[in-house]
């Protein structure tokens, strides 16, 4: 394993009595694409600000390639950052946005033009170069932004949710070409967004933060299918939840009491103790649907409340008679054919190894 | 309906006398300016140029226009830069007793200016200073910085605040990035600051009447002639003070308008 | 926490710090210490004497002064924003936005021009055989004598004030809420009630403020005073003019401007109190 590109270690920042971040420790790795995820307000805005020298931690060690960064002003680092609002300078065109890191780092003026001009091609933008800035659209200018920031050759480049204002078309143009651009340059992305599609469309590893802490680190398939705790499984949102306490165990299984029903479990050997308190979430995807009541060691009878519709998957929103809200997700073919309507009664049910168990809290 | 209609009429004209009240000595005093009457009155007297014609023959005019010039010029520098540096230190900084440091810059123009005019009199006159046109530009400098804080501050407002950040994560210096962008983004506030803190420099009489000793600006020597005796002169000396501060006013108008609506649209 | 030296903040904090303290903050406290000042052979040497305080605050003439100053700017402050309320709803509540736009353009205008010349053609315009005393004549009347009266120095201050007056009452009452005054009227309010129980409530700050600066600039012109009211009732402003100008008396000077101040400041608080006393604006 290589050394870091990134780490932060117990790092801590504060505003006054307001705790933005307490104790992280991440490492970034060189040319991968970390997204940090998180609601407005858990801190993952203030860890991209602490990376690019905004914000000063309260305590703790930042790293950039070994060297502490602490102290280090923006200006003296090599972060730039493709922000939320784009903060493209309003009075100068699209080329000279572009240059205009180049001519803080005293790049000589043929130069700096060649090189914007040939970013703003890649970026397919280059027939507006000479376009005062506010004239452009906002798909052209969030270009405008990306080249303005690569332009600068860096080994990092830091994005604070850059596709936020834009339309949901637009959003899954601009996701291939950051996924593409980032591919080809082989340097870290570090992403900060809140949407869910976007960080697990694009990223290797996605940080799941939650009050100023860090929930989980993992690949998106790692998120989705094994949460490590409630917190991520509710965030992820595709997930049923369901706690009770463990009524007995097996080899490699525990049954456990929910007021939904008695459930079976495979659960890790610490996690099998009869009598404790023990709570698994189950995939939205991972589960079953049938008119009939099903053979299976894990089901339960639910009314159908409502179902909506993201392309050709449905999700399924349903209630147990104990009033516990299950998901399920799936083709719509598959739900033509069961032929439901709001209030019919039908049986869920998954096997035992699709249960995840999720750590106490 | 209709007596809804009627009052709305009696409305408007009533809107009217209070502006032909407001304008009537700006318009007469043109007016009289052309009028060959020595004390004007209905009917007028013939068209003639003859007081324009005694001002511009009168050096002492000259000289005061040149004073005036000299001093509301420098004024605008002057007070333009103090309000810069107080719109931004208010636009980028929270610092401990920030409400008394702009009370500090807004307060001056709430004082009577006789007030300000004997305390900067007295307090110029013990550090040497006074009775120079140096005296009247430190002075209105004090008293017009407030002008061009406000509008300048008001242009920041519109600033994206991630601007000047965005410029120090591309390698600017925070002195670079005040060069390359908080100052580009301000110019039109800067120069409609300079335009109107030149025209109420140009305007004022009183600071400078106590202040100036013997070089007197345009508004001095005006003062002088109406302590005097009626004499037109002043109507065609106010002629061009109007048409000046106007222009300033004017240009100030449509620098600061004008870029607002573009950073809207 | 460590505090350093901020080079770049400081270059734009302090300039105005050690501008204002050295020519706004040092001639008003200079102002206050010459106060105690004595004048000797017309010199005034440095002292701490309460000479001069006595000696205008015994004296009758400062005083009818002091009373006539508060007397004849508060006469011109109510006529002004009597004057001016009409005139501001109607900008206020029945004309469009552009209107209203160029009308306060419009009114912006004479505070550009010079405050002398229009006193001056004011003076021609009212003198006996001036403007308003011909055009009366036409239908015979007059002539009055407009001149060196209240009547001239009201006309004065009003030049001066109603421009400002119109701009402060018009803004505050077109941001007014209008649904609350459709609501005032759906409930049966009477128009004129509904002005003075809707309108003049919710705009009771900006009214306020706008008194409180017509009065604050009335109180300390003497321009109008002396050339419209013909000054045989001295107000303070000319008080310290005559007093500085011509008997170099200007410790004396500095004891009315300093007792202008006071009077200012408290009338200024009061007004401010009484604009945001609870449960008023809202």
């Amino acid at each position: 394993m290589t050394e870091p590109l990134v780490t932060f270690r117990n790092v801590k920042k504060h505003f006054g009595d307001f705790v933005a971040v307490r104790e992280m420790d991440l490492d970034i790795h060189t040319g991968e694409f970390l997204a940090i995820m998180g609601s407005s307000g858990c801190g993952k805005t203030t860890t991209l600000r602490m990376l690019a020298g905004l914000e000063a931690p309260t305590s703790g060690e930042i790293r950039i390639g070994g060297d502490l960064m602490n102290d280090v002003k923006p200006h003296e680092r090599d972060t730039p950052l493709v922000w939320q609002s784009l903060a493209l300078f309003p009075f100068l065109s699209a080329r000279e946005n572009v240059e205009f890191g180049l001519k803080m780092r005293g790049v000589d003026k043929d130069e700096r033009k060649r090189r914007a001009l040939e970013w703003l091609d890649r970026m397919e933008i280059g027939e507006f170069a000479d376009r005062n800035i506010t004239t452009l659209s906002g798909g052209q200018k969030q270009r405008v932004a990306l080249a303005r920031s690569l332009v600068m050759e860096p080994q990092m480049l830091l994005l604070d949710e850059p596709l936020s204002a834009l339309d949901a078309n637009l959003v899954i143009r601009m996701q291939a070409v950051l996924t593409r651009l980032q591919k080809e340059l082989g340097i870290t992305f570090v992403y900060v967004t809140h949407s869910q599609s976007e960080a697990f469309a694009m990223a290797d590893r996605v940080v799941i933060m939650s009050q100023g802490e860090i929930a989980q680190v993992g690949s998106p398939k790692d998120i989705y299918r094994s949460p490590a705790n409630r917190f991520v499984a509710e965030f992820v949102g595709r997930n049923n939840i369901l706690g009770g306490t463990v009524i007995s165990q097996s080899s490699e299984t525990v049954s456990v009491s929910t007021t939904s029903g008695d459930f079976t479990a495979v659960a890790p050997a610490d996690q099998r103790t009869t009598g404790s308190d023990l709570t698994f979430s189950v995939s939205a995807d991972l589960v079953s649907v049938s008119i009939d009541q099903p053979d299976a060691l894990n089901k339960v009878q639910c009314n159908v409340i409502s179902e909506e519709f993201i392309g050709s998957v449905v999700t399924l929103f349903l209630e147990s008679a104990d009033g516990h809200e299950f998901k399920v997700q799936m083709q719509e073919r598959d739900l033509i054919e069961l032929d439901l309507r709001s209030g019919s009664q039908i049986w869920l049910s998954w096997l035992p190894e699709n249960a995840h168990v999720l750590d106490g809290d | 309906m209709k007596q809804n209609r009627l009052l709305n009429i009696i409305l408007m004209i009533y809107v009217l006398c209070i502006f032909a009240f407001i304008f009537a000595p700006i318009l007469f005093s043109l007016v009289f300016s052309f009028n060959s009457q020595r004390f004007p009155t209905i009917p007028l007297g013939n068209f003639t140029t003859e007081w324009y014609a005694k001002i511009f023959a009168d050096p002492d005019v000259w000289l005061a226009a040149r004073n005036s010039l000299i001093v509301s010029v420098s004024t605008a520098l002057l007070a333009t830069f103090l309000g810069f540096c107080t719109a931004y230190s208010d636009f980028r900084y929270n610092f401990r007793f920030k409400g008394p440091y702009l009370a500090l810059i807004l307060l001056p123009p709430t004082i009577p200016l006789i007030i300000m005019a004997l305390a900067m009199l007295a307090w110029l006159s013990r550090l040497g200073l006074s009775g120079q046109l140096w005296s009247i530009i430190l002075a209105h400098s004090v008293l017009t910085a407030p002008f061009a804080m406000a509008i300048i501050r008001l242009r920041l407002n519109q600033m994206d605040p991630d601007l000047e950040a965005a410029a120090w994560n591309l390698g600017s210096s925070e002195w670079q990035a005040m060069r390359h962008i908080i100052i580009p983004f301000c110019a039109p506030a800067i120069v409609s600051g300079l335009c109107l803190t030149a025209a109420v420099s140009f305007d004022e009489f009183a600071i400078s009447w106590f202040v100036s000793g013997l070089n007197k600006t345009v508004p001095v020597i005006i003062l002088e002639i109406v302590q005097g005796n009626i004499d037109p002169q002043v109507n065609a000396i106010g002629t061009f003070v109007f048409l000046t501060s106007m222009t300033l006013v004017i240009l100030a108008q449509v620098f600061f308008i004008s870029r607002q609506v573009k950073s809207h649209s | 926490m460590k505090r350093k030296f901020d080079l770049y903040a400081m270059t734009w904090r302090l300039p105005i710090i050690f501008w204002q303290a050295l020519f706004f903050v040092g001639p008003l406290l200079f102002m206050i210490a010459i106060s105690f000042f004595v004048v000797k052979n017309y010199r005034m040497t440095e002292a701490f004497e309460f000479v001069n305080w006595q000696k205008m605050l015994t004296r009758n003439y400062f005083w009818d002064s002091y009373g006539y100053t508060i007397f004849i700017a508060g006469i011109s402050t109510i006529v002004a924003m009597v004057l001016a309320f009409p005139a501001s709803f109607a900008l206020a509540f029945r004309a469009s936005d552009n209107l209203r736009r160029w009308a306060i353009f419009l009114l912006i205008i004479p505070f550009f021009t010079s405050y002398l010349v229009r006193t001056f053609s004011w003076y021609v315009i009212l003198a006996e055989s001036g403007v308003v005393n011909a055009m009366l004549g036409y239908v015979g009347l007059g002539p009055f004598k407009m001149l060196n009266t209240h009547f001239g120095t009201v006309v004065g201050y009003l030049t001066l004030t109603l421009p400002l007056v119109v701009i402060l009452q018009t803004v505050t009452m077109a941001n007014v809420d209008k649904t609350l005054i459709e609501a005032a009227r759906n409930l049966g309010c009477k128009p004129l009630a509904t002005i003075w129980r809707v309108v003049l409530p919710l705009s009771k700050t900006g009214l306020i403020v706008a008194a409180l600066f017509c009065f604050i600039l009335s109180f300390g012109d003497f321009v109008a005073p002396f050339y419209l009211g013909g000054s045989q009732e001295p107000t303070l402003p000319i008080l310290i003019l005559d007093t500085t100008k011509s008997g170099q008396q200007w410790p004396r000077a500095a004891v009315v401007a300093i007792m202008m101040m006071a009077t200012l400041f408290t009338i200024a608080f009061a007004a401010i109190a009484l604009a945001y006393r609870k449960g008023g604006a809202r």
